[in-house]
């Protein structure tokens, strides 16, 4: 027995069944669509509605079984195991502190200045997601959201051309040289979904649009939006409901995320924050979007040196790991001359740090 | 408002409702508190008929008073108190988690509520041997996690895998599914979850994060969003106290206009929970910190002094073991 404001129906189809007395779904038991509809003076399809809506949630209450399946852990362990393997990047270093590579089925979010590295990284793991199976990846498809303009064809196919030729140097067996002959940069670009949007309203439509694409498109496993900041932070006069507007869209991005099985990777740009007249960067579009993503990256520099930080996941610990942007993509840094040293790096010691890193 | 139907009580058959109706006496409350002698007279019934289904339907729809010893009796009988796993977060809240009671834990991202949820959820199934439900409503639930924080516990698999079993985990992300799902696990589901779950009751439902779904819908245009907000805390209420379970809820925070944090959803949201705690990073100066220290504030309590704060050491343990190859 529920409250009728608690089903999920139109606000004022809800006002006019209580006015009518109608307060539990208990009232509304063994009422015909048109009783209902000149009682509480309501259309006959939204009559309908109305009832359909109490019938499943009653249904659900009693059957047990409910409009929310339920797992145990240690079915949703097995899940995580088989279905969501991770994507594994070029990167071992980002895939030891991420435990195994990017997972499938959260949200990311990558933060940083301006030229660090976010859409260089969203390219990446745009080809990284195709790697076949038999090489460890998750060879699937990937949908691109481009707000910025950044998406460079040429700079795609000169990562997957170095993908295809890492992947190809490593086929030992048959399995994966009959995985090779499907993993060309023509199949690469083939399998990616690139989408423009100039606006926040078209961002939301094409979110909108998108649960209905990916169930036309099961193989997809990453949705890249690159980047969301760039849409929200330009004409927004009011601020509160630029809050609630972006708690919406995390919510529908995890929601996607889950039900899709694929990892959605955002970017964000970088602001100032004032604090007691001392200054620090920090990720931009406030402090509850920081609730939103599952697993924040920021890509920062220290010295010369290109730097990615965990500082949010509920899985794994806050490290950082140094990383480099080639002309193959984004890299482990170069440990070319340096010393090894069993020293554990801690970027504390920020002026060795800088110290160590040469030009390789 | 209750609609006066058919068969509610004895006495009470189609017509006279037909003739109530066309006295205009639609509800229940429309007939106890009309006048008996005259609304007789109008639908042309014996008085003492009307009389005996008005004391029926009285007494089906009143609230019964209940003394206060009884109810102590009952309290102290019921109630039980779950440890967080942690024993100085466990001081802050007069030994941990008391059942019958909403529980809140707020701050911000990365301060920690997630894995003091997870603690939890490992603890109660893990050494209580009892069931929980587990919310999850920001996708940051990862079964690994809870595997990692159980091994370091035991290192017996057999205990483990049971451990997790006990866990049932519901995967929602937007209010109404929540509110469909907190009303089954009230009309029932709840007892299915003790008995399927390898035995033991449900101790705790933690909710990760409530506000995650609740806070889209606060503000200028939604007129429906304090409604539902309520309704979640109404139905979490009821269950935590019928059932005898410990809820425990997450919500993110804000800062208020003198600058300082506080917790979110507003001001009609802060009575609802009994307890509420304020978890803060201790390292703000960077956005990446290195200190996987974090610090917990009492803010509301019935039962200690609030407002000191307790540090609380949430080292994140166990990462030694996990290289996926």
């Amino acid at each position: 027995m529920r409250p009728v404001s608690s089903l999920s129906l139109s606000p004022s189809v809800k006002v006019r069944l209580v006015s009518a007395g109608f307060r539990f779904t208990s009232d509304l038991r063994g009422l015909k669509p048109l009783q209902l509809s000149k009682e509480a003076s309501l259309s006959q399809p939204e009559a309908l509605e109305v009832l359909q809506t109490v019938r499943r949630v009653v249904g659900g209450d009693e059957g047990g079984g409910g409009a929310s399946a339920s797992l145990t852990a240690l079915e949703l362990l097995q899940k995580e195991e088989e279905e969501l393997r991770s994507i594994v990047t070029f990167s071992s270093q980002l895939d030891a502190a991420l435990g195994g590579g990017l997972p499938v089925g959260k949200t990311i979010e990558i933060c940083g200045a301006p030229g660090v590295g976010k859409t260089q990284l969203c390219l990446q793991l745009a080809v990284d997601v195709q790697v076949p199976s038999c090489f460890g990846g998750v060879g699937g498809q990937m949908v691109y959201i481009d707000t910025e303009g950044s998406f460079l064809l040429q700079r795609v196919v000169d990562i997957a051309t170095a993908g295809v030729r890492h992947c190809s140097l490593l086929a030992e067996d048959d399995e994966q040289r009959v995985a090779m002959e499907t993993f060309t940069v023509e199949t690469i670009l083939s399998n990616m979904f690139l989408v423009r949007c100039h606006d926040y309203v078209e961002l939301l439509a094409e979110l909108h649009l998108l649960p209905g694409f990916l169930s036309a498109h099961p193989r997809v496993r990453l949705l890249v939006i690159d980047s969301v900041a760039f849409v929200f932070r330009r004409l927004f006069d009011d601020l509160s409901q630029r809050t609630r507007l972006l708690n919406d869209l995390a919510q529908q991005l995890i929601a996607m995320a889950t039900r899709h099985k694929m990892a959605v990777v955002i970017t964000n740009q970088m602001t100032t924050r004032l604090r007691g007249g001392q200054s620090q960067l920090v990720p931009a579009l406030g402090e509850s979007w920081g609730h939103a993503p599952a697993i924040r990256l920021l890509l920062h520099w220290v010295g010369p040196q290109r730097m990615a930080a965990i500082f949010k996941s509920p899985a794994h610990m806050d490290s950082t790991i140094q990383y480099q942007i080639t002309s193959e993509g984004f890299r482990d840094a170069n440990q070319c001359e340096q010393p090894q040293s069993k020293r554990p790096r801690r970027h504390t010691n920020q002026p060795a740090a800088s110290q160590r890193v040469t030009s390789c | 408002m209750v609609v006066l139907r058919a068969e509610m009580c004895p006495g009470l058959d189609e017509d006279l409702v037909k003739d109530l109706r066309a006295a205009d006496i639609k509800t229940v409350e429309d007939l106890v508190s009309s006048d008996t002698e005259e609304v007789a007279q109008r639908c042309s019934v014996s008085y003492k008929a009307l009389f005996a289904i008005r004391r029926v339907l009285l007494a089906q729809h009143t609230a019964f008073p209940v003394s206060g010893a009884d109810l102590y009796e009952e309290l102290l009988s019921s109630t039980a108190i779950l440890s967080s796993g942690s024993p100085s977060l466990d001081k802050l809240l007069d030994s941990g988690f008391y059942t019958g009671e909403i529980t809140e834990l707020s701050g911000g991202p990365g301060s920690g509520k997630s894995q003091v949820c997870f603690g939890v959820a490992v603890h109660i199934s893990l050494h209580l041997k009892q069931s929980v439900i587990f919310i999850d409503t920001t996708g940051g639930l990862t079964a690994k996690r809870l595997l990692q924080m159980l091994q370091t516990e035991t290192s017996n698999r057999e205990e483990q895998m049971e451990a997790l079993q006990r866990i049932h985990v519901f995967q929602l992300f937007d209010v109404f599914s929540l509110l469909d799902c907190l009303y089954s696990l009230r009309a029932g589901r709840l007892q299915q979850a003790s008995v399927g779950g390898g035995g033991g009751s449900v101790k705790a439902v933690i909710v990760d994060s409530v506000s995650a779904v609740i806070s889209p819908l606060l503000g200028a245009k939604h007129n429906e969003g304090m409604s539902l907000m309520i309704q979640v805390a109404g139905v979490l209420k009821t269950m935590a106290k019928d059932f005898n379970v410990a809820a425990v809820v997450t919500n993110h925070v804000t800062r208020g206009d003198g600058g300082e944090v506080q917790p979110g959803l507003g001001a009609s949201w802060s009575h609802i929970p009994r307890t509420r705690v304020l978890m803060e990073k201790l390292d703000r100066t960077s956005v990446v910190s290195h200190s996987s220290l974090r610090s917990a504030t009492l803010i509301k309590s019935s039962r200690q002094v609030t407002h000191s704060p307790a540090r609380h050491g949430a080292q994140i343990a166990g990462k030694r073991c996990t290289k996926k190859c």
